[in-house]
């Protein structure tokens, strides 16, 4: 038996205060937990969504790039597919335009009206935009076209979401 | 142009360049083919939606009209041109009836909208990737007809 005995007492002040203290810790926890929480979150990869489209492929031609993403409507979270017309400018900057039309939302096509070559051509209604989605005037579209932000990541494209274009 | 409000609310306000109307015909039958029914209603509802997609501005995507298979085909018929007429009374100038269901073809004649049959395919056992890039072959083909059909009429 060693000299210093735990006392009866004692013994008991220790175990209550171990296990008052795991109590105290298994309640203030979650509520820690749940404070910080949004802190904790991960930034959700901000909302440029990947493309299969390599930046080192992009060429002057405008190419169409389909990329995929989720859209919920209502309760219902379906896949579909996004398209964007992506191209390098005269500057060697990548522009990636959105292929709806201002018009009433069809998809526009790059240069398939054999009348008006190397423009954006919208099969509904005859709207034409130039390559840097200038709308055409005399043409329905009242408005160029939606410009994606875009990012490169690993060598790939990055599409964020549509904005109008900002008046030059 | 689908048949929901924000998009109606869009067509009412620019009806004078939607002047094409789908109709989307889709085969019930519970006695029997009922599988057959259940993918040709499938496959052209898929497709009918990415129709839409590509050509929203110009066409109104209906409801699709859903229909018992084994009803007698004239009894059917009535039914589909009280549609026709509602439609082309209204300002459409092109209706077409988008199906799988080739007891339709037997009487397209009586039509005065443009029948489209287009056989259905077995999506059920293909996985998604194929699945989506076989209906966008079909739904460019579609297309084509859609385009040509425009062009002759401008």
């Amino acid at each position: 038996m060693s000299k210093n005995q735990v006392s009866r007492r004692q013994f008991l002040s220790y175990t209550l205060t171990g296990v008052g203290g795991f109590m105290a810790a298994g309640m203030l926890m979650p509520m820690v937990r749940f404070a910080v929480d949004p802190v904790l979150q991960a930034k959700a990869e901000s909302d440029f969504i990947p493309t299969p489209q390599k930046v080192s492929e992009i060429t002057e031609v405008p190419t169409r790039v389909d990329f995929k993403f989720e859209q919920q409507d209502a309760w219902y979270t379906s896949e579909v597919t996004g398209t964007a017309w992506v191209y390098l400018d005269d500057k060697g900057e990548i522009v990636a335009l959105s292929p709806v039309c201002k018009h009433l939302g069809c998809v526009v096509d790059w240069n398939t009206d054999k009348a008006n070559p190397d423009k954006f051509y919208c099969p509904c209604h005859g709207g034409l935009y130039t390559k840097d989605g200038t709308n055409v005037p005399g043409t329905p579209p009242v408005a160029p076209l939606d410009v994606y932000p875009y990012k490169e990541k690993d060598g790939f494209l990055y599409l964020g979401k549509a904005k109008p274009k900002k008046e030059a | 142009m689908k048949w929901n409000p924000q998009d109606i609310d869009m067509f009412l306000q620019s009806k004078e360049y939607v002047d094409t109307a789908v109709l989307p015909l889709l085969p019930v039958a519970i006695s029997k083919d009922t599988k057959q029914a259940a993918s040709m209603t499938e496959f052209i509802s898929l497709l009918s939606m990415q129709l839409e997609r590509q050509f929203r501005g110009r066409l109104l995507l209906l409801p699709g009209y859903s229909y018992i298979k084994t009803e007698s085909i004239d009894k059917l018929l009535g039914d589909l041109k009280v549609w026709e007429r509602e439609l082309l009374e209204n300002g459409f100038k092109h209706v077409l009836f988008l199906t799988s269901d080739s007891n339709w073809k037997a009487v397209e004649n009586q039509l005065e909208g443009e029948l489209i049959w287009m056989p259905s395919l077995p999506l059920v056992h293909m996985d998604e990737k194929n699945r989506n890039s076989l209906l966008e072959d079909q739904v460019k083909q579609l297309m084509n007809l859609f385009l040509q059909k425009w062009q002759s009429a401008d």
